[in-house]
């Protein structure tokens, strides 16, 4: 009786198997890779916003501080986005014919609309409708008031916006990132009168691990890492 | 097996003692090696659609491979941001702000503080500075919120099939005004639903002014006329009286359910609760009553009689109490000997001591209750009376009969109708329908397009009272301004406003008529307005008055007036509000259709209760359909046993079998109105129980999450509990030996203690638990496969107690949710992790982890965690979606989910208190139950604060652990529930 198999068969198999080894492990790294690839968390992506706002002017050329427009950010889980109207109070004065800031004044007036019709109280017209750049997932509950009380910065998740032509995702936003800082916060840490600077650095004479000990100790910063602190 | 750990679980004098939740179960009891049950309810796993083939399956499952491949490499769409143009002051997106406002139910007020996100209340809570809630609410309340996004509500004004606009109203009311005003209104009638209110109490007054001749009728289907009507009897004017439970030693309650989740007995509750820690003086509660209710379950003495024969108790009350007067026929020896031990107890506790009669009871027995609590010196001390605070102490069917005649008479060219829906909720004998139709204007207003506005000539869709500006008054007198929380969702009006309408004032916003009002009545109030309106409690308590004596003739009469006792063998038809609908107006409430009722545990529904006597006597059983015929008319409904009620009596409830265009109340139960009668509205006899032979399945929640056997839930009387108490439920607290090391515990420790004492099964906890934890509705076909999400469920357990007998039994109930173990059973089984511990020894359910193999419900001996079946929140209109809660996540299917400890609420409260640099204190984190709980039964707090009232309350005597044998070391402990019984009748 012939085998049922010729040898070569012994030859495929072991190619197949080692071939689905391979397509396991390369599986599994190409997606465990993806997913930690800018591509798919977001990072240095362009986002196109309906209106040019330049940080770099704002924050760098005119020394505004970031609590002027994003005014919750120290009392409300959510730092907050400018309302149209606080945009005005500068833009109603200057640059105010600029066809740059066409859409803002539109949002605001409306099209052909008389600006005393906003006096009374009448309903906004229209909102403008920003693009999210700074995006975690639904069931991540992010609280900006308690990082920014406890001397993390603005700079150590949003990077360096005053050199920002459009605002850019920087860090990764992803759990592990996070749990890095709550692991180990005190690289993260700065004095608080400095929490909204971008230029911050700590003194050459003083070590920054150091001091965010120091700032822990003093802030009381023990970041927890249960599931429910960010997960509810 | 089981037959061990139920010894072992057992206080020793319960041995041999077992409690139980149904007849069925009762049964199973008794055999040594008891049938297999199943854990879940047969068909808990099936699939909604037929089973798919194995081709379909295979094709299904590789699709949904690939699609979950596809789905995690897709990037989501940039999230739109869209900030205000000008941002409200005081508004911070994300941020919550309270308002405090007021419900009025049963025309009186429930004080609330309500939250609202961006403009959108998602959270009502009593008002703890309100003396008539005190920070509790009740069922409706919570759930009232719902009704505010119904999408069913009505929408538009409308005369006959016509949208029309508020303006074309305003002139058609106008041309009406002046035509009706040639005849001083002699042919206008309103049709309001009393309440306390100044606003509408001005209005009225004012539009009597304008038309001298016109009349207002009240209606109200729960009408606590007979109250009015007794005190009017025995005392010569209506007056409302207002026990003091605070300092009564003793209560009798003839059929009045005062713990009923009513605002008007909020304050009553809180303070009758609190009398029944044995660490004080405990009160005694004796009921007597046909139907069980909350109330009978809480009492120390129940007896069951039917309703009709409750008069003959009192009467031998009175005549034990030396007042002259005797039962018309003798009493039972059980309901003799009670009747006299009650005598000798209210004797002993002169002035201590107070007697209530229910809203079901005539007014000959109101009109006795008063000359009992004369003859028990409670008057003054314990009860005292005070002119009613409603608009109108008629509102019964008496009332309705009177329009009806005014209307066949043609009496009537214009009526306005703002009761709610009485051509649903009048006795079905008046026809009230087909009278409407003589009145050549009718003009309605209300939430829903429904019974009463099929006939409306007129139709003003209502403004929600969250909608709306109003004010209205407490039981006790408190006026609380009436704010609203968001502009009309779908464009309604007040009351207020189309009674102005009639003033020809139609054009003025419903703030402008409230503040008009009260600068008219209370400048003081109207000069601080904002105050005001911000503290939602203005004292102007009502006035009391000692009144009397009575006069014992007339009480004489109207006795002798009463409907002669029912023959043997004649079946009682016994009327009851629903406990989900209340008289009907919350039947389009899914929340509430959902929710158990407290006794009978049952959802989505009204069948027929019947004591297991009589359940043989009539040769049916639970489930089966059976023909209702009363009065000449027939239902069809299924039949419910339920031990602990009546002999000889059928109970129906009121607020089902709607057939209007409200979505969700269509054909849940039967209408019971068809067969209530003007005479007697609440009870009588000669009701025919036919049997059909078909069976409908009712969908029962105490059935599900089978406890085995066990004895959760601890009910021991204080003699015992003196005697013996400590050792005894010292075997069921403390520490037990086990191999695994114990762990430090830095931090926060949170527990929760619940008080079986205080708590009365209302269910206040579980729909307040909904709202907060976005918890969806599975409706009645997932009820009776066992898929209830609550979670936490109030379990209801019978035992035979001192009577031996299951006809009547004890009940008590136990509201159950995530004990959170310290060693929990769920967190070894995880295969994904997706149930871990939290150093503050929170047992956290991580959705995004779990793959749903629901090992950890098999494995919890809780039974308190519930399974995502199918994606619940699918169908969810987005109106309904503005109700959910931001903070919490909004699950999905095929996720195993439960109760939190909130922990939303104990992360929001650790970053408020970080933030000011301080830490969490005691009460600095309610959860969503303890908040509501009218009897305060459920406290929560830090374990590790030795003086958090959490901690006093697991140091208490009377704390011990549900299966506390496992060693689970729960961190929700419970405190025994002692009864006080009278020795005498021991």
């Amino acid at each position: 009786m012939s085998a049922p198999f010729p040898k070569w068969s012994n030859t495929v198999m072991r190619l197949a198997l080692g071939a689905l080894a391979v397509g396991v492990v390369g599986g599994l790294t190409i997606l465990l890779t993806y997913t930690r690839s800018p591509f798919f968390t977001g990072q240095f992506s362009s986002v196109q916003q309906p209106i040019q706002f330049d940080h770099r002017h704002h924050v760098a050329d005119n020394k505004m501080d970031c609590r002027y427009c994003h005014s919750s950010v120290e009392t409300s889980s959510s730092a907050g986005y400018p309302a149209t109207a606080l945009c005005l109070n500068c833009h109603a004065q200057v640059w105010n014919k600029a066809p740059l800031l066409d859409p803002l004044r539109a949002a605001f007036f409306g099209e052909g609309t008389p600006a005393t019709q906003l006096t009374g109280g009448a309903p906004p017209v229209r909102p403008i409708v920003w693009k999210r750049v700074h995006r975690v997932a639904d069931y991540v509950y992010f609280n900006h008031s308690a990082h920014v009380n406890k001397g993390v910065g603005c700079v150590e998740c949003h990077g360096r916006v005053d050199r920002m032509a459009e605002v850019t995702q920087l860090a990764p936003l992803s759990m592990g990132w996070c749990l890095d800082c709550h692991r180990d916060p005190a690289p993260h840490l700065r004095p608080k009168e400095f929490i909204t600077s971008t230029e911050w650095d700590p003194p050459s004479s003083v070590d920054r691990v150091k001091l965010g000990q120091e700032l822990a100790a003093r802030y009381d910063v023990h970041p927890r890492q249960n599931c429910t602190t960010c997960h509810r | 097996m089981s037959q061990s750990l139920v010894q072992l679980g057992l206080p020793p004098e319960a041995k041999g003692r077992h409690q139980w939740r149904s007849l069925a179960e009762r049964a199973r009891l008794g055999f040594k090696d008891p049938p297999f049950t199943p854990e879940f309810p047969p068909g808990s796993d099936a699939a909604a659609a037929p089973e798919p083939s194995r081709r379909d399956f295979l094709t299904l499952l590789s699709a949904s491979m690939a699609m979950a491949a596809l789905e995690g490499c897709l990037k989501d769409k940039p999230e739109q941001v869209v900030p205000y143009t000008v941002r409200p002051e005081g508004v911070t997106p994300s941020d919550t702000l309270h308002y405090a406002t007021a419900m009025t139910i049963g025309g009186f007020a429930s004080g609330l503080v309500a939250t609202s996100r961006e403009g959108r209340p998602t959270k009502l809570e009593g008002n703890p500075d309100h003396p008539a809630s005190r920070g509790g609410t009740g069922v409706y309340e919570q759930a009232s919120l719902l009704q505010l996004y119904d999408p069913h509500r009505a929408k538009a004004i409308r005369r006959g099939a016509r949208a029309e606009s508020w303006v074309k109203f305003l002139g058609d009311v106008r041309a009406l005004g002046v035509r009706l005003d040639a005849g001083a209104g002699a042919s206008l009638r309103f049709l309001v639903e009393p309440d306390a209110s100044p606003l509408h109490a001005s209005l009225r007054a004012r539009l009597l002014k304008r038309f001298p001749k016109a009349k207002f009728y009240a209606h109200d289907p729960l009408s606590r006329d007979a109250i009015y009507e007794g005190t009017r009897l025995a005392l010569g004017e209506p007056l409302e009286p207002r026990p003091d439970l605070a300092k009564a030693n003793v209560v009798v309650s003839l059929d009045a359910d005062f713990l009923s989740p009513l605002p008007a007995n909020r304050a009553g509750l809180l303070a009758f609760t609190a009398r029944r820690d044995p660490a004080r003086a405990m009160s005694r509660l004796y009921a007597v009553e046909s139907a069980p209710t909350v109330t009978g379950m809480f009492a120390d003495h129940r007896q069951r009689l039917r309703s009709s024969d409750v008069a003959d108790f009192a009467l031998a009350l009175a005549q034990k109490l030396g007042l002259a007067f005797a039962p018309r026929a003798p009493l039972s020896p059980a309901a003799d000997k009670l009747a006299a031990a009650i005598a000798k107890d209210l004797r002993g506790n002169r002035g201590a001591a107070v007697v209530i009669a229910g809203e079901r009871q005539p007014a000959a027995v109101h009109a006795l209750a008063v000359a009992l609590n004369e003859a028990i010196g409670a008057v003054g001390d314990c009860l005292e009376y005070g002119i009613p605070l409603l608009s109108d102490v008629r509102s019964g069917p008496a009332a309705l009969r009177e329009l009806s005649a005014e209307l066949r008479a043609g009496a009537v060219d214009t009526l306005v109708v703002t009761a709610w829906n009485p051509a649903y909720s009048a006795p079905g004998d008046l026809e009230l329908a087909s009278a409407f139709t003589r009145a050549e204007n009718l003009v309605y207003t209300g939430l829903y397009e429904d019974e009463t506005s099929r006939g409306a000539s007129w139709f003003v869709p209502r403004a929600h009272w969250l909608e709306s500006w109003g004010d209205a008054r407490s039981f006790d007198g408190t006026a609380t301004l009436v704010q609203p929380l968001i502009e009309p969702l779908y464009g309604g009006f007040t009351d207020a406003q189309v009674y102005a309408a009639f003033l020809g004032e139609g054009d003025k916003s419903a703030h402008d008529l409230v503040q008009d009002a009260w600068r008219a009545s209370r400048p003081d109030v109207a000069a601080k307005w904002d105050a005001a309106v911000q503290s939602g409690a203005i004292a102007s308590g009502a006035a009391a008055l000692i009144a009397g004596p009575s006069s014992g003739e007339a009480i004489a009469e109207a006795i002798r007036a009463l409907p002669a006792p029912l023959a043997p063998g004649e079946l009682e038809l016994g009327f009851h509000p629903g406990a989900s609908t209340l008289d009907g107006r919350f039947a389009n409430n899914a929340w509430l259709q959902e929710l158990p009722d407290p006794v009978a545990k049952s959802a989505w529904g009204n069948p027929a209760w019947v004591s297991p006597a009589t359940a043989r006597a009539l040769g049916v059983d639970t489930n089966d359909v059976v023909t209702l015929t009363y009065a000449g008319r027939t239902v069809t409904t299924p039949v419910l046993v339920l031990p602990g009620h009546a002999d000889g009596v059928v109970s129906v409830h009121l607020g089902y079998g709607r057939q209007s265009g409200e979505h969700v109340a269509r054909d849940v139960g039967f209408d019971a109105y068809k067969l209530r009668t003007a005479d007697a509205p609440w009870f009588g006899g000669g009701v025919l129980v036919g049997r059909t032979g078909r069976r409908q399945v009712i969908p029962l929640t105490q059935e599900h999450w089978s406890m085995e056997g066990r004895d959760p839930a601890v009910d021991v009387s204080l003699k015992e509990f003196e005697a013996h108490g400590k050792e005894r439920l010292d075997e069921r607290r403390g520490p037990l030996p086990s191999l695994y090391p114990q762990w430090e515990k830095p931090g926060h420790q949170w527990g929760m203690a619940i008080d079986l004492a205080k708590c009365i099964g209302c269910n206040a906890c579980t729909i307040a638990c909904v709202a907060e934890n976005n918890i969806p509705v599975v409706g009645p076909e997932d009820v009776i496969k066992g898929r209830v999400m609550h979670w936490i469920r109030i379990d209801r357990y019978f035992d035979e107690g001192p009577s031996g007998s299951v006809d009547e039994p004890q009940a008590i109930t136990q509201p159950m949710a995530c004990v959170h173990c310290e060693n929990a059973p769920c967190e070894y089984v995880c295969p994904v992790e997706a149930t871990v511990h939290s150093d503050e020894g929170l047992n956290e359910m991580v959705y995004n982890r779990c793959v749903g193999t629901r090992y950890c419900s098999n494995n919890c001996p809780y039974k308190v965690r519930r399974f995502n079946w199918f994606n619940f929140h699918k169908d969810v209109s987005s109106t309904e979606r503005l109700v959910y809660n931001p903070d919490v996540t909004v699950r999905a299917r095929g996720v195993m989910e439960k109760c939190t400890y909130c922990v939303q609420r104990i992360e929001h409260a650790r970053i408020d208190a970080r933030n000011r640099g301080g830490t969490i204190v005691d009460g600095g984190v309610v959860t969503a139950c303890e908040q509501a709980c009218p009897s305060k039964a459920i406290v929560f707090g830090d374990l590790s604060d030795r003086g958090s009232r959490v901690s006093v309350q697991h140091a208490s005597e009377r704390r011990y652990d549900v299966l506390h044998e496992l060693n689970t070391r729960p961190r929700t402990v419970y405190l025994a529930r002692v009864r006080n019984p009278n020795p005498e009748l021991a």
